[in-house]
């Protein structure tokens, strides 16, 4: 009998710089840490895929002898690998670096996976993760040979598939921007009005953005929030105009985003010093905004403060649960997991001394 | 009439992180000319084997090291260093760390 959890268990899915971890709990107050047979190398993103049975998905980076998605159905004890993996076709002249992301498809696609890579392309799985292909139309953009990569790579970290429209979906690419597509990945168009680029002379191109992460309100599929190098935004109308809205934060950059399902103008940001790309002063604070982006209200009883505190959290870093109220989770790189059960009123430890944090994603069993 | 040489058989000794593409076993034997015949004849028996040491373009991954009887390829012809019978090949991963 293999391994299993009770209905209702929140589990955590923690991809670290030095394995994948999972944590459990049926209270979101005390926690159980597992470790899984992926250990010791990069897993940059998992996922918990519960459309058909359990199959839980990771991004595996090996340090030396390549990336591959790994599939298990055994909550961890066992992995498998895809019959037709992520890979490039020899004559293409790509290499690739990392997997980034793997996404569950639309809740009407059971069976569909997503994946982002470095170099920047999108694959699709239509077999529970069996097989895997690329999007051409993304791999043949007219614009490629112009873009740039961020400092983690040219690499395609987010993808949000519009689940009330099969033929729209968005993807972040560092460091190229949002880009969009309305016809199913036949064509990608560029969603980047009024973000910044402010590393870049002209300040505001139509591509070459650093988006660092994107979501879409649960249910107003045209609004959008992302963290961006050079901001946060918000968005009406599918990615066509983005506004500004750091408002009274202290930092316009930082990585993660969050929401509140249940409360959808209710987001949580983590902002940055951008060059030391950790906390802004001595206090480690999580931002929420309970009026989509008008104000900002620091998040700190339960957070580490004092002389030192320098936590830092990657994109991926932070999710929320779909409960409510919501629990929201935060891993950092020093190997912390901070957890709230109550939307970000309180905090607390969940997890130390882990391998550095590259992402943490909820499910409820 | 004209015979084909039988290419020489090699020995490959495996890392631990490869056996799970091998069933398990650390050492394989395996026939071919050069290393580039090597790899390819390993994947043909052990399907898969070669993206875990060469990139899709075919180069050997910049953080996996093969020795010939204890020369590393990267200072001999690389991927067409030839093999002889009885040759061992190590397949190591770099160093990492201080």
């Amino acid at each position: 009998m293999g391994k299993s959890y009770a209905s209702g268990t929140i589990l955590l899915t923690v991809g670290t710089k030095r394995g994948l971890f999972l944590l459990s709990s049926s209270d979101r107050q005390k926690w159980d840490i597992e470790t899984t047979e992926l250990k010791g190398q990069r897993v940059f993103y998992a996922i918990l895929d519960q459309r058909n049975g359990h199959r839980m998905f990771a991004a595996n980076n090996g340090d030396f002898f390549g990336s591959f998605v790994r599939y298990s159905d055994d909550f961890g004890e066992t992995w498998q690998t895809p019959e037709q993996g992520i890979q490039f076709p020899s004559e293409s002249g790509q290499k690739l670096q990392n997997i980034w992301v793997i996404e569950a498809g639309r809740p009407d696609e059971p069976g569909t996976l997503y994946a982002g890579v470095d170099p920047a392309s999108l694959w699709v799985s239509k077999d529970n993760g069996v097989t895997w292909s690329a999007n051409e139309a993304l791999l043949n953009h007219p614009t490629r040979d112009r873009w740039e990569p961020g400092a983690g790579g040219l690499c395609l970290h987010t993808i949000v598939a519009d689940p009330t429209n099969p033929l729209r979906m968005w993807i972040g690419i560092s460091a190229v921007g949002c880009m969009r597509t309305d016809d199913g990945g036949a064509t990608w168009t560029f969603a980047n009005k009024n973000t910044r680029a402010g590393f870049q002379p002209d300040k505001y191109p139509e591509f070459g953005q650093c988006i660092h992460r994107l979501i879409q309100h649960p249910t107003q599929p045209d609004t959008l929030y992302q963290q961006n190098h050079c901001g946060i935004y918000k968005s009406l109308d599918a990615g066509d105009n983005w506004v500004d809205i750091q408002n009274s934060l202290p930092s316009e950059f930082g990585f993660p985003i969050a929401l509140d399902n249940h409360h959808p103008d209710t987001v949580f940001v983590i902002v940055e010093d951008p060059e030391a790309r950790n906390n802004v002063g001595d206090h480690f604070v999580v931002y929420r905004t309970e009026d989509a982006g008008e104000q900002w209200q620091p998040l700190t009883a339960g957070l580490p403060t004092g002389h030192g505190v320098r936590l830092g959290v990657l994109r991926h870093g932070m999710c929320a649960d779909t409960l409510d109220p919501c629990g929201i989770y935060v891993g950092t790189n020093t190997g912390q997991i901070f957890a709230s059960h109550d939307r970000g009123d309180s905090w607390q430890l969940i997890a130390d001394f882990l391998p550095s944090v590259y992402s943490v994603n909820a499910a409820i069993i | 009439m004209e015979t084909q040489e039988k290419a020489p058989l090699a020995t490959i000794v495996l890392p631990q992180m490869l056996c799970d593409k091998t069933g398990g076993r650390k050492i394989v034997t395996v026939s071919g000319n050069t290393i580039r015949a090597i790899i390819d004849a390993l994947d043909h028996s052990y399907p898969g084997i070669k993206f875990h040491l060469c990139y899709e373009t075919g180069e050997l991954r910049t953080f996996v090291n093969l020795f010939v009887n204890g020369k590393n390829i990267r200072y001999l012809q690389q991927l067409d260093t030839p093999i002889h019978e009885n040759t061992t090949i190590h397949v190591l991963p770099s160093v990492a760390g201080g």
